[in-house]
């Protein structure tokens, strides 16, 4: 199997509950996938789904009560939350639905952080150009309140891209925004997906924008619905 | 009602919420503080006003040249009041054909009605008595010298015969420091009949009524509408005592300024845990809002969730404060062993009302314009941050701290300065911590990552970090003033009184015997001797016009030129007195000169160049003002309004004044030595001394126990501080996490921040609470010399950046542990 076929990114029968007022509720169940480099994949379903607990699973920000998660050969509930965040710096990239800036900091200094968090000791010239990738170099100086939503999602992506991750979470990245903001949003998220052979794992409602993956599954209570998965097996 | 009861519900769903709680822990707080100190304050007045009717002898009285009407006693007497009629004159006694004047105090038989008076009887048993009978005399022991007398002899006063029916050993108002003769007590009766106090006598006439506080007052008031007879005045206890009562207001100032400042702190405490209570409440208001609520209301229901809270919280406050002054009244009974001791209510309760005002005034601001909230804000969250430049509201916390500086200070200069130096300190850490905000962004780029990420996050939350910065910085400036300043306040103060300082004080001693005694005294251990020369004379012209033709708006100028003085001179400025006019004369002037103390400039309108004729004997002498002299009255030196230089003093007849320290044990030894000098007067000050020892070390003790509410407030002060960040300390942390940032790269950071906030509000500290020491020290405690311990307070800085940076990392270990999940959660 060479490197284009193993798969970066594996979940193995992978379930996940929680403890709720009402009792134990199940928020996944028995989920299988696998995710290979470059590849961009949609994760879709209803609210209440599941998708957003998968796609934390997946990054590692939580581990699941049973199954196997494998980032880059690496099974993640094997790791501590230490080597997990380390695997993460390395690794990942996210863009979240409400954009998640500092708003503090400047564009710059926010796509700054990744490579700050690494000890780069370029982190500025990167932080520009990744800006100018965006099409914000002339905004770098401005605060997120003084940017639009799109221009701040644009900020969350060169943040995203920055530091080259092997793989880039979105969580609804175009969720917070109307559609033709969206729609330049998701253009963006592909070609940066296209130039650095990144891998793309996005959570969507949009089924445009998950049409435009290469491969698609949808949750349904916790399960991937079998018709829609189209997983290989 | 139905407000009400949304409030009381909302109040019962919200209780949890820790900023809730923190309001109402500042408002215990405060009114305990408050409450403590101000009942304390009260009952330490109510016994020292005890004490002081004990000197006088009665509650309330009047003195008069002339003898004073019936109507007086007989008001009182209406009123449920005891009523003692006195005079006291000088008079010439006879026995064994020798004479001696006495200072005669003549009474009658209700004397004293409050003190006690000693007295020994002829087998050398010392019991309580009460003035004489018809026939009979006390003498004290000089007198008993002077005239070679004993219990029981017969000798003549007035021209009567009269029996020695008792030594009298201590009474009530034998405060007077300096009895110039030897003092007998006669009954009054004997002495009218006599004709001792008829036309043209000298003699000082009394009446002393004592009763209930009530009754006192009323005659008080009584008296105030009736015109006094010419040359009368008042005696209350309050114009008695003026050392002890300098150690009492010293020890008051001390004690509310300890609750002052705590209450101050809960008020900081009260101002972060509202703002980030109001912060909580924005999302729900603008629903309230958007589902048609009337801002009215919205702020209805605000002050009453906040009155709900206060209510029971000041109840709190009164009952622990009642309760703890109890306890401390009971420990610290026995400095006023006998005294009224009833409980005032009325303090607290005026504490449980400024701890609401506190609240209110420190709340108010950000809960008012939490109701201006738009509707819109439930959609978009920034509408909710109006940019204001100028918010009138946030003045109202000022006003409020100033109104609790002016009520609780009792001194338009303590109020001032403390204003003044939280001001300062407050504008200091402002300035500061923009300081460092602005070296932030210039430094961090290249500074190490995890400073880098510090001085960051103390950037990104930019007024987050000036407010934590500033309450830190007030918080600790108070607790450096109560834990470092004080102390050292009271440490000088008592040095002000060594251990050696002079507890005895001799009278009466002549030129030949001056050598003698002190040889003798030093062979029985007395140490720091220090003889002044004492004359008594009148005064008797002002700049060439004799006083008995001058008219003084004054009232007490007259009586005072009326009065033999205790003069003396000093080639040497004495210690305690300070000259703040003219200058010194030294030992040898062209002229003659005089010093005098404020009072006399104040009393007479003297200046500098004035000439003043004395009396003296047989002699006069013409001095000139040279200077006034400002003098510390509550030292216990022996002390004199009128200083002449010795060149031109020296030759006046007079005896010597000595004063020494005599340690404790030595006592009969000393009695021997004073039967072997028979004219000698011996007073001992030792009690008062000890007492004045006594009332600041139980300050002392004092403010160490409100030091611990003090303690408690700066915790709370800083865990809001603590708390105002943690939601946005959270949400970061969560993200940096997201993004790989490892446990220990956020907790360096962490450290970073809260290292340099430390720094910022321990530094402004320290110097606010040097200069308002400095500041206090001269101004209000009058301690000259004073200089706030330098190490300490660096010590007390560093120490309280390194808690601040501990306690923050402490809080932060919540923060690092949050699973970044939580961040997707939160969308």
């Amino acid at each position: 199997m060479n490197d284009s076929s193993r798969p970066l990114l594996e979940a193995c029968d992978v379930s996940k509950s929680v403890n709720g007022p009402e009792g134990r509720l199940d928020i996944l169940r028995h989920v299988e996938l696998r995710i290979r480099p470059g590849e961009s994949f949609a994760i879709v379903g209803a609210s209440g789904s599941g998708k957003t607990t998968l796609l934390g699973l997946l990054a590692g920000l939580d581990t699941p009560d049973s199954g196997s998660i494998r980032l880059d050969g690496q099974a993640l509930e094997q790791l501590d939350e230490e080597a997990r965040a380390d695997l993460r710096r390395r690794l990942v990239g996210f863009v979240f639905q409400s954009f998640h800036l500092l708003p503090a900091l400047t564009a710059e200094e926010n796509v700054m952080l990744p490579l700050e968090l690494e000890g780069s000791s370029a982190a500025r010239p990167r932080a520009r150009a990744a800006l100018e990738a965006v099409g914000l170099g002339a905004r770098r100086r401005h605060y997120p309140a003084q940017l639009s939503g799109g221009e701040q999602q644009r900020v969350a992506i060169a943040r995203a891209f920055v530091h080259g991750p092997r793989v880039l979470f979105a969580d609804e990245p175009t969720g917070n925004l109307d559609q033709r903001t969206g729609h330049h949003v998701c253009d963006l998220l592909f070609a940066l997906n296209r130039d650095h052979r990144t891998t793309l794992v996005l959570v969507t409602h949009d089924t445009a924008l998950a049409a435009r993956c290469d491969r698609r599954i949808e949750l349904d209570e916790g399960r991937v619905l079998a018709a829609a998965a189209g997983i290989p097996a | 009602m139905r407000l009400l009861l949304l409030a009381l519900r909302t109040l019962r769903r919200e209780w949890r919420l820790p900023e809730l709680r923190t309001l109402a822990a500042s408002l215990v707080l405060a009114v305990v503080a408050l409450g403590v100190v101000a009942t304390l304050a009260a009952r330490i007045e109510r016994g020292m006003l005890a004490n002081a009717a004990e000197l006088i002898g009665g509650d309330i009285g009047i003195g008069s040249p002339q003898t004073l009407p019936a109507k007086f006693a007989a008001a009182g007497r209406q009123r449920g009041l005891a009523t003692n009629a006195t005079a006291s004159f000088p008079s010439v006694a006879f026995a064994h054909q020798q004479t001696q004047l006495l200072d005669v105090l003549a009474s009658d038989r209700h004397y004293p009605l409050r003190g006690t008076l000693q007295l020994r009887d002829a087998a050398g048993h010392a019991y309580d008595g009460r003035a004489p009978s018809p026939g009979q005399v006390y003498l004290d022991h000089r007198a008993l010298v002077a005239l070679n007398l004993k219990v029981g002899q017969p000798l003549q006063l007035g021209g009567r015969e009269l029996t020695i029916g008792a030594e009298l050993l201590r009474q009530p108002d034998g405060g007077e420091l300096l009895a110039l003769a030897p003092r007998a007590l006669m009954s009054l009766a004997d002495a009218k009949q006599a004709g001792l106090l008829g036309v043209g006598s000298r003699a000082r006439h009394r009446l002393l009524l004592a009763g209930a506080p009530a009754a006192v007052r009323d005659w008080r008031d009584w008296v105030r509408k009736t015109a006094l007879p010419q040359g009368a005045e008042l005696i209350t206890p309050e114009q008695t005592q003026q050392r002890m009562r300098t150690a009492f207001d010293r020890a008051g100032a001390f004690l509310r300024l300890t609750a002052l400042l705590s209450a101050l702190l809960a008020g900081v405490a009260i101002a972060l845990a509202s703002q980030r209570y109001a912060r909580r409440k924005t999302a729900e208001v603008a629903l309230l809002r958007a589902l048609g609520t009337p801002r009215r209301r919205v702020l209805g229901l605000l002050l009453g969730t906040l009155g709900a809270l206060a209510l029971p919280a000041a109840t709190l406050g009164v009952l622990l404060a009642l309760g703890l002054a109890q306890l401390a009244w009971l420990l610290a009974g026995q400095l006023f062993a006998g005294m009224p001791t009833a409980l005032p209510l009325a303090p607290s309760f005026a504490a449980a009302a400024m701890g609401i005002a506190v609240l209110l005034g420190f709340a108010l601001a950000p809960l008012a314009r939490l109701a201006e909230v738009p509707p819109v804000a439930v959609f978009r969250q920034s509408a909710a941050r109006r940019v204001r430049r100028f918010d009138a509201l946030y003045l109202v916390p000022a006003l409020v701290a100033l109104g609790l500086i002016w009520s609780q200070s009792g001194s338009l200069k303590l109020a001032g300065i403390l204003a003044a130096s939280l001001s300062g300190v407050a504008l200091l850490a402002a300035l500061l911590a923009a300081c460092l905000l602005w070296l932030a962004r210039r430094v961090a780029p290249g500074a190490h990552p995890a400073l880098r990420l510090g001085l960051a996050a103390l950037a990104r939350r930019r007024s987050l970090s000036l407010i934590q910065a500033t309450a830190l910085s007030l918080g600790l400036c108070a607790l450096l003033l109560l834990a470092v300043v004080a102390p050292a306040l009271l440490q000088d103060w008592r040095q002000e009184l060594p251990a050696d300082t002079p507890n005895w004080f001799a009278l009466n001693l002549q030129d030949d015997q001056r050598a003698g005694f002190a040889h003798e005294l030093a062979a029985i251990g007395g140490q720091q001797l220090n003889m002044l020369p004492l004359a008594v004379g009148k005064l008797t012209a002002i700049n060439g016009t004799p006083i008995d033709r001058m008219h003084f708006r004054d009232p007490r100028a007259a009586e005072w030129a009326d009065r033999q003085l205790r003069l003396s001179w000093s080639s040497a400025l004495p210690p305690s007195n300070k000259v703040i006019a003219g200058q010194w004369a030294g030992p040898d002037p062209a002229r003659a000169e005089v010093s005098i103390d404020t009072l006399w400039r104040d009393m007479f309108g003297l200046k500098i160049g004035d000439r003043l004729r004395f009396n003296i004997g047989e002699s006069s002498l013409d001095a000139r003002v040279g200077s006034v002299r400002q003098v510390d009255w509550s030292s216990f030196r022996v002390n004199f309004f009128l200083l002449f230089d010795p060149a031109h003093a020296g030759g006046l007849p007079h005896t010597w004044l000595a004063s020494f320290y005599l340690p404790p044990g030595h006592a009969r030894a000393l009695a021997q030595l004073s039967r072997a000098y028979g004219n000698l007067s011996l007073i001992d000050v030792d009690s008062l001394l000890g007492r004045v020892r006594e009332i600041v070390d139980r300050v002392g003790n004092a403010v160490r126990g409100i030091l611990g509410f003090s303690l408690l407030a700066g915790a709370l002060v800083l865990a809001a501080a603590l708390a105002a960040s943690a939601a946005e300390r959270r949400h970061e942390a969560a993200l940096l996490r997201t993004l790989g940032a490892r446990r220990h790269q956020l907790r360096a950071a962490a450290a970073c921040e809260f290292a340099l906030l430390g720094l910022v509000a321990g530094l402004t500290a320290a110097l606010g609470a040097a200069g308002a020491g400095l500041w206090l020290a001269r101004a209000v405690f009058h301690i000259d010399g004073f200089v706030p311990p330098p190490w300490p307070l660096a010590l007390a800085a560093l120490g309280a950046a390194a808690t601040v940076m501990l306690l923050g990392l402490a809080g932060t270990r919540k923060v690092t542990r949050t699973p970044p999940m939580r961040l997707l959660r939160e969308q």
